[in-house]
């Protein structure tokens, strides 16, 4: 079984209910870190929902996943926990990366979640490398490599396709052409207007659909799951969409126009997913107040225990750096945190 | 540990590629998810033959060639470490790390810190560095202190055929990335070698091939066995100590300073270039250690800051040596 | 001077049947190619030619006017880019008013889309989407062609072209009427949502429309071919309906999408006069056009009805031959010497 089954009324409700957490889990991280609450920088997903739900929907709950810098939504949509999300953006203990992380690498290993990256492209050969050990160990699971329209451009992508389809690993290169590379548009960056035409150098299948119906998004990922299972080897899915924010918040846009965003907020994926709902008569507007409400709240609720829950003791620093600690982080961490530098003596 | 007290296990003779094909057979035995990938690995048995025969032994499945493609391998053995099985890496020339830089620095070494300890890296990455074969630029540099200084991530660098074996089994089983700095030119070099299929030499111990008084030569790769050359040929006259340092990160500092109190003379013997790297790293810390041993000024061994380069003449001006190491001994001893 | 008008679709040739069938993805480089031999291909007349080219984003159509041929003057129509069918529709629409032949580059949903505009305009359809039956599997060159025998006047109109019909589909859903227009086929899915579009498996068909149905065209113009064949040139429709075929009284094996056959329950298959309806009841399910996914239906009762006014569709064949036989090819040999 998917993990969410979009032939279902429950399922489908799950999965409104997955696009409206990410999308109000990034408004609250837009709005947090407009306060200064947040450090660093934050990429949000607000416009791509249906990308993120609707692969996650069509995995299985133990499939792999790496994400990109932009990768709250594919979190979220793969079920980690806003809450201990939350804490990791705001740098605390009990984040999901005990707040060595961020929001650029959220990670939960243990939920198929290989983390957001930092690295334009840098995805696609773990994802590639996680059907590589599904393949050795002959395993029945699928690993996705999300990256957007700029990674396409990347050497290491090409490489990480390459391997996948030389070796028929059970990998899933989903495309998200948000139309934008940082600043840049699509085609200015590539000399293609589908980038899944590229799948043909590789002589896998690529497909291009609406990035924006989250039914179009799992009903190409159903097929290259079943694919890849099959021993068939990698698909590349692009999925036209639209990030409705900057590149990162705080950026200026000055390289589109309102209108445009407008026209792609037309086909906003909830609310053309929640009204589709409601035409089937299988939801009402009431009961979508209610339900972004109670998501509201419970966003509201995980910024809380983010404000409140403890920093990191500053010691943690020299934590986590290996499985097998060598002599050096101690070392260095009492000449650091000592004034033991110029003539500490014998550390030994 | 002394090289000796390992040594008194049951032994064989053998070359350092030997050495390093055993131990790596012998993981492929013991561990089902162990499997070697990388360019030529498999068929050809290594461009430097190294994995010879294993391919026969073991199957396309666990000793897999690639395409030439450094970056979508580093990346992949990364993701699959991350993901329950152990990679064995082969990158065939350490000077193509360049080509797979973004996966080795901002992937396999941060994920573990980043991630908070929630993914474990089990990846070995064996490659061969060093001039002598008139490989020119591209085919010998000696890049190792780049990881070595590299945090979340630990190199290796043996100099002897056991410590050859001996390091290859513990990256294997290390659930850390570890990198196995290989120099071409011992291959052919023949040792003891422990035949205990439990025989490690475990990560962050070095060990001292030679006991000796006056002098104390840190050296590693190929320049362990012409310290050890130099040693015998002054014997009588200077009583030099030779430890191989074996792992560069970590460095077992305890054993090198407890010689250099010993003898308070120190030469340290690396083929990489001089400025900024290994031997620094070894002089600071013997300095912030055991500064008020030292009866002289620490001396250097290495490569003058230059590429090597293809005129066999050329090269041997610039690749240090025994010469370099005795001539060294001598300014300070 | 005689005016062609030519609608490339980026869009065509690439939906979600390359991974689930057999079908072939033609690429906006291989488009491009055809778009230039239709232009080569409309020098076949010797005449000078105007050619509008519907734009577009992925560069087709600018390359298309910047590698026409000396004898060709082509001209990027001045209309806004939606990238969706209304693309195709409103260059079509200029057609109707400017062209005297139109070539559609693209599949049975790029045909249906240009000849709801193009009125009487004679229509030249190559096949560049996926689940064609429509139009024709021929070189660009041969195809301009025929456009360029036809525009000038070489070949008469009449003797070359058909009106193909269409089917239109009306459903009733608790909130309001909606329509779709099919140009081959108006289907009836079980499946819930639009989806990737393509109707995928041949078991959620639960039947429809077709305007002509022959074994081998792909679809459900097949299922109906199997059992009713349907020619294009024959007037009204046939309508068929499907089931499970382990309930069903007859079966058919079809071709139902490229590369993939398929066992068909089918509990009824029956002609249809021009404008004669058949309904469908959709508690749950779409309506699709031409293989397409379109309408997302719960609760509505749909009829189907084939309906006379389609595109008038070029005979690329027969416009040659027809040609041929008009000395439309010879020209003379000194002048031939001269041009050179």
């Amino acid at each position: 079984m998917a993990e969410l089954d979009l032939d279902s009324a429950d399922g489908r409700r799950e999965a409104l209910r997955r696009m409206v957490t990410i999308r109000a889990f990034d408004q609250e991280a837009g709005n947090r870190f407009a306060d200064g609450e947040i450090p660093g920088f934050v990429h949000l997903y607000i416009g791509e929902e249906a990308v993120g739900v609707g692969t996650c929907a069509s995995l299985e709950s133990d499939d792999y996943i790496a994400s990109t810098h932009r990768g709250h939504g594919h979190c979220i949509a793969k079920g980690l926990d806003p809450k201990y999300m939350m804490a990791e953006l705001y740098g605390k203990a009990e984040g999901y990366c005990n707040g060595k992380g961020g929001s650029m690498h959220i990670a939960d290993v243990d939920a198929g979640m290989l983390g957001a990256n930092g690295i334009v492209g840098a995805g696609p050969p773990l994802a590639t490398g996680a059907a590589l050990s599904i393949d050795y160990q002959d395993r029945d699971q699928v690993a996705v490599g999300f990256l957007g329209d700029g990674a396409v451009a990347q050497g290491q992508v090409h490489e990480a396709i390459n391997l996948a389809s030389t070796w028929d690993l059970p990998a899933i290169f989903v495309v998200e052409n948000n139309h934008y590379g940082e600043g840049t548009p699509v085609e200015k960056q590539h000399n293609l207007d589908n980038l899944s035409d590229t799948a043909q150098a590789y002589d896998i299948p690529g497909v291009t659909v609406d990035g924006m119906d989250i039914t179009a998004v799992a009903e190409a990922v159903a097929e290259a799951r079943e694919r890849a299972r099959a021993g068939d080897g990698p698909t590349m899915v692009e999925a036209q969409t639209y990030r409705y924010r900057g590149h990162y918040e705080g950026d200026e846009e000055p390289y589109r126009d309102d209108e445009e965003v407008e026209r792609w907020r037309d086909q906003d994926p909830i609310e053309s997913f929640k009204d589709r709902l409601i035409e089937r008569g299988e939801l009402t507007q009431e009961e979508f107040d209610d339900l972004r409400a109670e998501i509201e709240a419970s966003i509201d609720d995980a910024v809380e225990y983010a404000q409140e829950t403890d920093a990191p003791e500053p010691s943690a620093a020299y934590e986590d750096m290996f499985v097998e600690q060598p002599p050096e982080l101690e070392r260095f961490a009492n000449v650091a945190r000592t004034d033991g530098g110029a003539n500490g003596g014998d550390h030994r | 540990m002394t090289a000796q007290a390992e040594l008194e296990q049951e032994t064989e003779t053998m070359t350092v590629r030997e050495a390093i094909r055993q131990g790596l057979r012998e993981e492929l035995e013991r561990d089902e998810d162990v499997y070697l990938i990388g360019e030529d690995v498999g068929v050809f048995g290594g461009v430097l033959e190294v994995t010879g025969g294993l391919y026969e032994e073991f199957g396309e499945e666990r000793v897999r060639d690639t395409p030439i493609s450094e970056a979508g391998f580093m990346g992949a053995a990364t993701g699959a470490a991350a993901t329950g099985t152990r990679p064995v890496v082969e990158l065939m020339f350490s000077d193509f790390m360049g080509v797979s830089m973004e996966q080795i620095m901002n992937q396999m070494a941060k994920m573990h810190y980043m991630f908070g300890g929630k993914a474990e890296l089990p990846v070995t990455v064996r490659t061969t560095e060093g001039g002598g074969m008139g490989a020119a630029s591209q085919h010998s540099g000696t890049v190792h202190t780049w990881i070595a200084h590299f945090p979340g991530l630990k190199a290796v660098a043996p100099g002897t055929a056991a410590s050859a074996k001996g390091l290859t089994k513990a990256a294997i089983r290390s659930n850390d990335p570890v990198f196995v700095f290989e120099n071409k030119m011992i291959y052919e070099q023949s040792g003891e070698v422990p035949t205990d299929e439990d025989y490690t030499v475990p990560i962050g111990e070095a060990a001292v091939e030679r006991e000796g008084e006056d002098v104390t030569v840190v050296a590693t790769q190929r320049l362990v066995g012409e310290s050890l050359g130099v040693a015998d040929s002054l014997e009588g006259d200077v009583s030099v100590e030779v430890i191989d340092p074996r792992s560069l990160y970590p460095l077992d500092t305890d054993t090198i300073v407890e010689s250099v109190e010993k003898t308070g003379r120190l030469v340290v013997a690396d083929e990489s270039p001089l400025s900024y790297g290994t031997h620094a790293e070894i002089a600071t810390r013997v300095q912030e250690e055991a500064f008020f041993s030292l009866d002289a000024p620490i001396q250097r061994v290495g490569t003058p800051d230059t590429h090597m380069p293809f005129s066999p003449p050329l090269e041997q001006e610039v690749l240090p040596g025994d010469d370099d190491v005795r001539a060294a001994i001598e300014r300070i001893a | 001077m005689a005016t062609i008008g030519l609608i490339v679709n980026p869009a065509a040739g690439r939906d979600i049947r390359r991974l689930t069938g057999g079908a072939s993805v033609v690429d906006n480089y291989a488009k491009r190619r055809v778009a230039e031999c239709v232009c080569d291909g409309l020098t076949i007349t010797g005449e000078p030619l105007d050619v509008l080219v519907m734009p577009d984003r992925t560069g087709i159509a600018d390359h298309a006017v910047a590698e026409a041929p000396a004898e060709i003057d082509a001209t990027t129509l001045e209309l806004p880019i939606e990238e969706s069918p209304a693309d195709t529709r409103r260059a079509a629409a200029r057609f109707r008013e400017e062209a005297d032949a139109a070539v559609v580059l693209g599949g049975d949903g790029t045909t249906r889309d240009a000849a709801l505009e193009l009125g009487d305009v004679p229509l030249v359809a190559v096949s560049t989407g996926t689940n064609n039956v429509v139009p024709s599997a021929v070189d660009g060159t041969v195809a301009g062609a025929a456009a360029g025998l036809i525009a000038t006047g070489m070949v008469s109109v009449e003797a070359v072209t058909t009106r193909h019909g269409m089917v239109d589909a009306r459903a009733e859903t608790p909130v309001g009427e909606r329509r779709l227009t099919g140009l081959a086929a108006a289907e009836v899915s079980s499946q819930s949502f639009i989806g990737t579009r393509a109707l995928l498996d041949p078991s959620d068909l639960r039947g429809g429309v077709v305007s002509q149905a022959h074994p081998g065209n792909i679809g459900l113009p097949a299922v109906a071919g199997s059992l009713e064949p349907l020619s294009p040139t024959e007037p009204g429709g046939v309508a068929v309906r499907l089931t499970d075929p382990e309930d069903a009284p007859r079966c058919v094996r079809a071709i139902v999408a490229p590369g993939v056959t398929a066992t068909i329950g089918v509990t009824a298959c029956e002609r249809l006069e021009p404008n004669e309806s058949v309904a469908f009841d959709v508690p749950d399910g779409v309506v699709g056009a031409d293989g397409e996914r379109e309408l997302e239906l719960t609760d509505a009762t749909v009829e189907l009805m084939p309906v006379p006014e389609g595109p008038r569709l070029v005979d690329i064949d027969a416009t040659l031959e027809a040609g041929s036989r008009a000395g439309g090819f010879e020209i003379d040999a000194v002048d031939e010497r001269q041009m050179e």
